[in-house]
């Protein structure tokens, strides 16, 4: 299986960019690195984060209210921005797993069905 | 994303850039790192790095647009886009300018006048405590009765409604000392009037409570228009000494230019304001509660108080009254106060024909904006070909609903523009169309409200012919353009269905405003079938007015003898004028078509007074000839004679109306009645019976539309009056007649004016023309809707043929006739005008009731008026989709199957 890029270009997969990164951030706050980092070894590097789009996707969702984010220290002292979850996100986080989890069992029937 | 947040972006916007460079700075390093740690090179760990990002520039933009600062960049390429848009077809930019501007600028225009005359607070301090207060007797419906002056005084000291209450008494009054005579609009107040209102003078000094006297102060305050037309604006003025009904009056005081009087005045703007405390003379002394002599009154309320609790207070106050003076306030008459907002007061009836006028431009600009909604949805079909390239490439379906709106916003703007400067450069001329008798006119301007109104309808115009064409478009432009876009023909099922939509809600728009002109047109065809009971044509009329000085020794009319022998000898003179047929004489209140007519109560002998409704009829003088010179038949009975005089039988003329009323089936002649009504039948003051002579046919005296009053008309001779009227039949021209009445009646007393000459012929006519204003208005608007619907409607049926050529062809090749086309065409047609004129019906059922006060002796729900307007709009749309239909007919079907 080869890498999948996230670009929020692709409609479907813009959606599962903004469902990733909540789910990220809900263990904790992280600057955008770790969260591709995360994203990337989590998902044993099938899915890869583009920095390209994953920064104007953490602005959106901040402007959005869904995260808020606050400069601090990383692990090697370096000057970060770390992101962390607002109550908005959170719901927002409930509402896409919801939807994800009826997306993907949709396409399973589908695909059982086929079968 | 919200807009506040887009500002805080702005504010933030240099931070941001700095904060968004440290943040990618931070990342590239903490990856750099890494990838060292992973072992690469430190060149290729820093390129690896970046590479991943791809190109920085492109994403920082990307991040940045979440922010103002794109989105101001946006718009401005949208801006410059769209401009360049309507460079290239300046047909439609034309056309849909010119639209819009009429629309708008209709708009505009009318919300100018609607927003001086109605919105506009009047221009004094709280203006909304200012109430006028009328008196009205409810059981006879009749309003307006006058107030006496023991009633002012209760409510000035006992209502505890008001903080000050002044009377308002309307006159005109003869202005002596200059070249000749000559009429002034005379406004009798109380001292604190001024105070009142809140309004300072801009020269002198306005009344004070120590001005107060029983009779008339002597210092006068005149306004700026007297000022400079009589003084010549001269700064000495004050002090200055003028004979007013033979009275020396001196001028204490001159108000500003802006000032006005805001009431129903007799005739024109005041020139002059005297105060009075009209408890001697040269009022009726001593003062009576039953002698409702005073006009009427205007107040200010206490602060605080709402009109409501106010008039709660005032009904209770009646009510205590009328126990206290059962005699004076029979609980038959039903004497009651009303309030009403000196603001409305002003405005009247017009509130209604203002507010019509308003909602008809309204639809007009409706219309137009639906009709360019479908001439963009039209286009739209041509620039598939440009959009689908801008999605192919990446354009985001918001930038481009957001691109065509900036192009629909900016038509509108431009059009606005356009619309604003028009009534700008047109006001004056604007306004001469407009009804003289329209209160506030003087206050029209084009203020800040004005040019915000006219801003947020342009904005309002472009989304709402913009935003539906603006979604259908990005919507169909997605997948099938690019390959169906090249002959600009394929335009989906779901773009018609919206465009024939919106021209069946077009018809429908248009059949509103259309019957809305019916309805008003047919009320005016009325109105000149009416007859007036009298012969308009070739007949003069002219005013004159004995002056009624306030010390009674000083007046030398003073016996009704000396105004009989005055009046007789005016009427010989005048009669043998050259070109005069005949002559009469009346009071002003006999006068038809003038604003001075008053009902009064009377009663009948015999007859026990009836506790549902007082009688109430309009009194008139008369001199014998009046009759006969109106032309008005005699119905039975006589016409007054020479001989009914001061010593003759008192005696009066009554009208059809009021015979039919009290006398149906019998005669009225020889029955008696009299004037005013009084339980107390031994009163002292009680008027004498007046016997009835005969019975003449109705005079529309209040004007073509009003309800027939009952008349009593008494002799001339036997009620000598201060105020006349020369009536004269006469082919000969009213202004050089005018000049010899006028020479005459100075000859018998040069201090006399004659004034208001006018021929009958002339004064119908003015008083059509402004029945005619609102009918004028809409009518015109009526027809730009029916044009711009056909337009529309010619539109869609040409668009729908040209994409249906190909299938055409196939049918005519096929064998199908020309009649089988047009009937396609006539069921698309019909099927479009059907749905809409049925909506349309329906809205008119709903609106026109709006319409009721406007409209003479035709219902709101007139079904003729109805079913000949739908018919008539019915036939020129289908005319309209015909002519399309006709042309796709004609196609030669080779041509046509080639048509793709």
């Amino acid at each position: 299986m080869g890498e999948v890029l996230l670009k929020p270009k692709n409609d479907v997969l813009q959606g599962t960019l903004a469902l990733l990164i909540l789910k990220t951030l809900a263990r904790g706050e992280m600057h955008g690195y770790g969260i591709t980092l995360h994203i990337q070894r989590v998902s044993s590097d099938v899915l890869r984060v583009e920095e390209g789009s994953l920064y104007p996707a953490l602005h959106r969702m901040e402007q959005d209210g869904w995260i808020s984010a606050e400069w601090g220290m990383s692990e090697n002292n370096r000057r970060a921005r770390y992101y962390r979850l607002t109550a908005t996100g959170r719901k927002q986080l409930a509402e896409e797993e919801k939807n994800w989890a009826r997306l993907t069992e949709a396409v399973a029937s589908v695909l059982q069905f086929a079968q | 994303m919200s807009l506040l947040s887009r500002f805080k972006g702005l504010l933030r916007i240099n931070h941001l850039e700095r904060e968004l460079d440290d943040e990618l700075r931070s990342h590239i390093e903490m990856r750099t790192q890494d990838n060292l740690a992973s072992g690469m090179s430190p060149d290729e760990a820093r390129y690896d790095a970046l590479r991943r990002f791809g190109n920085s520039t492109l994403m920082k933009e990307e991040t940045r647009a979440m922010d103002i600062i794109g989105w101001i960049e946006t718009t401005g390429q949208n801006l410059r886009y769209a401009a360049r848009m309507l460079r290239r077809s300046p047909g439609f930019t034309l056309v849909a300018v010119l639209t819009l501007a009429l629309g708008i600028g209709a708009n505009v225009a009318i919300f100018t006048v609607v927003h001086a005359v109605l919105l506009q607070p009047l221009p004094f301090p709280h203006p909304e405590q200012l109430v006028r207060v009328y008196d009205d007797i409810r059981t006879s419906n009749t309003h307006d009765v006058g107030m006496s002056v023991p009633e002012l005084w209760d409510l000035r000291d006992h209502s505890g409604v008001f903080q000050d209450i002044s009377v308002l008494f309307p006159a005109d009054a003869n202005l002596t000392g200059g070249d000749h005579p000559e009429r002034i609009e005379f406004l009798g107040t109380s001292p604190n009037y001024f105070t009142l209102l809140g309004a300072r003078p801009q020269l002198g000094r306005v009344f004070s409570a120590a001005d107060a006297q029983p009779g008339f102060t002597l210092g006068v305050v005149i306004s700026d228009a007297f000022w400079h037309r009589t003084f010549g604006a001269d700064p000495q003025v004050l002090g200055r000494k003028i004979r007013v009904d033979n009275d020396l009056y001196s001028i204490v005081g001159v108000m500003p230019p802006g000032f006005r009087h805001p009431g129903r005045t007799l005739g024109g703007d005041v020139d002059m304001w005297a105060a009075a405390g009209y408890s001697a003379a040269p009022f009726p002394t001593p003062v009576i509660r039953a002698a409702r002599f005073l006009p009427g009154a205007m107040g200010r309320l206490k602060p605080g108080l709402t009109l409501a609790q106010a008039q709660a207070q005032l009904d209770s106050f009646v009510a205590q009254l009328a126990r206290q003076f059962p005699d004076e306030y029979p609980a038959a008459a039903g004497w009651s106060l009303r309030l009403v907002p000196t603001q409305e007061d002003i405005v009247g009836n017009l509130r209604t024909e203002l507010f019509v006028l308003f909602a008809a431009v309204a639809f007009v600009l409706l219309i137009a904006c639906v009709n360019l909604a479908n001439l963009l949805l039209a286009r739209s079909a041509s620039r598939r070909r440009e959009i689908a390239i801008r999605l192919a490439v990446g354009a985001g379906r918001s930038r481009l609903v957001a691109q065509l709106l900036t192009e629909s916003l900016l038509l509108a703007t431009i059009s606005g523009a356009a619309a604003l400067l028009t009534v700008i450069w047109l006001k004056s001329s604007l306004l001469r169309f407009a009804p003289a008798d329209l209160p506030r006119l003087n206050e029209v301007t084009l203020n800040p409200s004005v040019l915000l109104f006219a801003f947020c309808i342009s904005i309002l115009t472009g989304v709402f012919f913009g935003l539906a064409p603006a979604l259908q478009t990005a919507r169909a432009g997605q997948i099938i353009a690019l390959r169906e876009g090249s002959h600009g023909a394929g335009s989906s099922k779901h773009q018609l269905k919206f465009s024939r939509f919106l021209v069946a809600s077009e018809i429908a728009l248009s059949l509103v405003l259309l019957i809305g002109a019916g309805l008003l047109l047919r009320s005016f065809w009325h109105l000149l079938e009416v007859r007036p009971g009298f012969e308009p044509h070739h007949l003069v009329t002219a005013k004159i007015w004995l002056a009624v000085p306030n010390d009674p020794l000083e007046d030398p009319y003073r016996l009704p003898e000396k105004r009989a022998a005055f009046h007789q000898e005016i009427l010989r003179r005048v009669s043998a004028l050259p070109g005069v047929e005949q002559a009469a004489l009346g009071n002003a209140a006999s006068l038809p078509m003038d604003a001075r007519h008053f009902q009064l109560p009377f009663a009948i002998e015999n007859r026990a007074l009836d506790s549902e409704s007082t009688p109430v009829a309009e009194i008139a003088s008369v001199a014998p000839t009046y009759f006969s010179v109106l032309k008005t038949p005699l119905i039975s009975g006589r016409f007054f004679a020479d001989s009914d005089d001061t010593k003759g039988q008192q005696v009066a003329l009554i009208d059809e109306t009021l015979a039919r009323r009290y006398w149906p089936g019998s005669d009225a002649v020889g029955q008696r009645l009299r004037l005013g009504i009084r339980r107390n039948q031994a009163s002292a003051s009680q008027s004498p019976w007046l016997t009835i002579v005969g019975v003449v046919a109705n005079i529309k005296s209040d004007g073509f539309d009003a309800a027939s009053a009952p008349h009593i008309y008494r002799p001339l001779y036997q009620v000598p009056t201060y105020d006349g009227v020369v009536y004269l039949r006469t082919a000969s021209d009213p202004g050089t007649l005018g000049e010899a009445v006028r020479a005459e009646v100075q000859r018998v007393d040069p201090t006399i004016p004659v004034f208001s000459v006018r021929s009958m012929d002339f004064v119908l006519a003015t008083y059509l023309a402004e029945r005619r204003f609102a009918l004028n208005l809409i009518a015109v608007f009526a027809t730009v809707a029916l044009l711009l619907a056909s337009i529309g409607i010619y539109g869609v049926m040409a668009y729908t043929f040209s994409r249906r050529t190909n299938e055409i062809g196939i049918r005519i090749a096929m064998g199908a006739q020309r009649t089988d086309i047009l009937k396609i065409a006539f069921a698309e047609g019909a099927f479009l005008v059907g749905s809409g004129v049925l909506a349309g019906l329906l809205g008119s059922l709903a609106l026109t009731r709006f319409l009721q006060s406007m409209l003479f002796d035709v219902k709101p729900s007139d079904p003729t008026t109805f079913a000949a307007i739908a018919a008539l709009l019915a036939a020129v749309t289908l005319v309209a989709c015909f002519i399309p239909a006709r042309r796709a007919t004609r196609v030669d079907p080779l041509i046509a199957l080639r048509h793709e």
